[in-house]
């Protein structure tokens, strides 16, 4: 149950930011200010929706391993 | 010793070392094709994880990305906001794709789609389609290639020498060694190019601007339009939200379709190794943010340069640096161009042969070997012929490859997972997409709100694809067993 649930919290993450960095939704996300950490707020977006999707992904692995080997140790 | 030649033989050096990298590579191979087309099935995580960067990253990221960001502004994030969206899906297709790749033998993507689909005509035009698609990227790393080497050399070695020696020195490594040498060079390759972007996307807004923060104040103030979504156009009129938009999807959709790319599923180990790849793959992408700053640094330094995607090598030649810096940005950038080029060449003569020649004739082991290394020579000397032509901009070149990639992703898909899909539906959704794909590339102006003719494509690829398989007679459930079962076995049939 808990692999379902961080799947499908995965797949939503993706979808919110496909959302966020196509039109309409990057229309929220097109300005050039505030500037933060330097960089301008149109460019610090998808490089933040990077670093969360490489997190995203690696709790997703964490779960499919969990998964695996507990479904590897019930069969034995 | 003048300038251009400390540079010159850092980048002799470079090669020199690279062709080492590669011929070694390939002595732990079989002489199989098994073994020069997908390494024996045996990359490790760390080869993987660059094969899958340092492919993925090519002279496109590294002259065109700066190219993009110094004159089209935010157009440029685009590169940015696909390739974790796109790599994605990754983690569950490559390993499925690989376990159906070690349990029924297959190499290429195509094998994998007909294997499902059984059609010679399927094949054939897989591997037409691909090699449409790769021609232009190729042509795109050697210029890529011979670009740098020119900038750098102040003209001395021309840009056709240029792409020339270092495309020289890849077929003799893919020749030799195969994907071995694809997956070892770019291992080199990939850390190499890494550090020098971030060195010198860090260095050159610090050494301009006095910090990344100051220089988009400055950028800000003087042309406030570059620094917002969509960016400008090459011409320096704002971009068009359709364009944006369907550049990032069709990049998604197609980034992990691409032959020479998909096909390294079937390289990998085991399916763990693909995973981690994919879990390890934003930190490569991350990579974009210091090419980007690097295009940034030239806007208010730069006036009006005739070919943006020089700026690279020409801020490094305008800044001041050390001439043995210059020699190994140079190198660095010839990695990228390099580490992708290798990989489609050798993916093209794979293809061709596997999916194009020996579904309809029967080849000897050694003779289809002997004929992919043909083919590499044949598409190098091809790709090579339109490098010199000097009138589109790498990330145009790139676009417009990506339209035709991504038409292989709804029958991959259907392949591994929809039961229902059947031959005629595959064949005649591949065949309506790709028409309308390249109607709309020869005939831009038709395209509603300038969305990417590969989007258009898919439109009506996938309501064909569907309609078709749903109207003919659904193929055996033993023979769909085999594809779609989530726990697939690994013994062979």
């Amino acid at each position: 149950m808990r692999l379902r649930q961080i799947r499908l919290g995965v797949l939503t993450y993706f979808i919110v930011l496909l959302a966020a960095v196509v039109w309409p939704g990057a229309l929220l996300f097109r300005a050039a200010e505030p500037l933060i950490l330097g960089l301008p707020f149109s460019l610090f977006v998808p490089a933040l929706g990077i670093i969360l999707g490489g997190v995203a992904l690696a709790i997703l692995d964490q779960a499919e391993e969990r998964a695996a080997s507990e479904e590897a140790g019930g069969e034995r | 010793m003048e300038q251009w030649q400390v540079v010159s033989a850092v980048i002799a050096l470079y090669l020199a070392i690279t062709l080492w990298i590669g011929l070694r590579a390939g002595r732990g191979t079989s002489e199989s094709v098994t073994g020069y087309v997908a390494g024996d099935r045996s990359f490790g995580l760390l080869v993987m994880y660059f094969v899958t960067g340092a492919t993925v990253f090519s002279a496109f990221a590294f002259l065109g990305g700066p190219g993009w960001a110094y004159s089209r502004g935010a157009a440029a994030f685009y590169i940015l906001s696909y390739g974790v969206l796109g790599i994605a899906p990754w983690y569950y297709l490559g390993p499925r794709a690989a376990r159906l790749g070690r349990r029924l033998g297959f190499v290429t993507q195509a094998q994998l789609l007909v294997g499902r689909f059984p059609s010679r005509s399927l094949s054939a035009l897989v591997a037409a389609l691909s090699v449409l698609a790769f021609i232009p990227y190729i042509t795109l790393q050697m210029r890529g290639a011979g670009i740098v080497i020119e900038a750098v050399t102040e003209g001395k070695v021309p840009l056709w020498a240029g792409a020339a020696i270092a495309y020289g020195i890849v077929l003799v490594y893919v020749l030799v060694s195969g994907v071995s040498a694809v997956g070892w060079t770019n291992t080199f390759q990939g850390i190499f190019m890494v550090v020098i972007a971030w060195a010198l996307g860090l260095y050159l807004p610090w050494k301009l601007y006095g910090g990344i923060g100051p220089m988009f104040e400055g950028i800000l103030a003087a042309r406030p339009e570059l620094l917002e979504i969509p960016g400008l156009t090459a011409s320096g009129d704002p971009w068009n939200w359709g364009a944006y938009s369907s550049a990032i999807l069709v990049s998604a959709v197609g980034l992990t379709m691409w032959p020479h790319l998909f096909m390294k599923a079937f390289t990998a180990r085991d399916d763990r190794t693909l995973r981690r790849t994919v879990v390890l793959f934003p930190t490569f992408q991350f990579f974009l943010l210091p090419v980007f700053l690097i295009g940034f640094a030239g806007v208010l330094f730069v006036d009006d340069l005739a070919q943006a995607d020089f700026i690279l090598p020409h801020l490094i030649l305008s800044v001041d640096l050390p001439v043995i810096v210059v020699g190994l940005f140079c190198a660095g950038a010839l990695s990228a161009s390099m580490s992708t080029g290798d990989a489609l060449l050798h993916a093209t003569a794979s293809v061709v042969v596997e999916d194009g020649v020996r579904p309809f004739a029967k080849l000897r082991e050694g003779t289809e070997r002997t004929l992919m290394r043909v083919l590499v020579v044949v598409a190098g000397a091809i790709a090579y012929f339109f490098a010199l032509d000097e009138d589109q901009s790498l990330v145009v070149l790139l676009l417009s490859s990506y339209g035709i990639i991504a038409q292989l992703a709804p029958p991959i898909v259907a392949a591994m997972y929809w039961r229902k899909a059947t031959t005629a539906g595959a064949l005649s959704g591949l065949i309506a997409g790709s028409a309308v794909t390249l109607f709309f590339f020869l005939n831009p102006e038709l395209r509603p709100w300038e969305i990417h003719e590969g989007i258009l494509g898919l439109a009506l690829h996938l309501p064909v694809l569907i309609g078709v398989s749903l109207a003919g007679k659904p193929q055996s459930s033993e023979h769909v067993d085999l594809f779609t079962h989530p726990n697939l076995p690994e013994r062979a049939p």
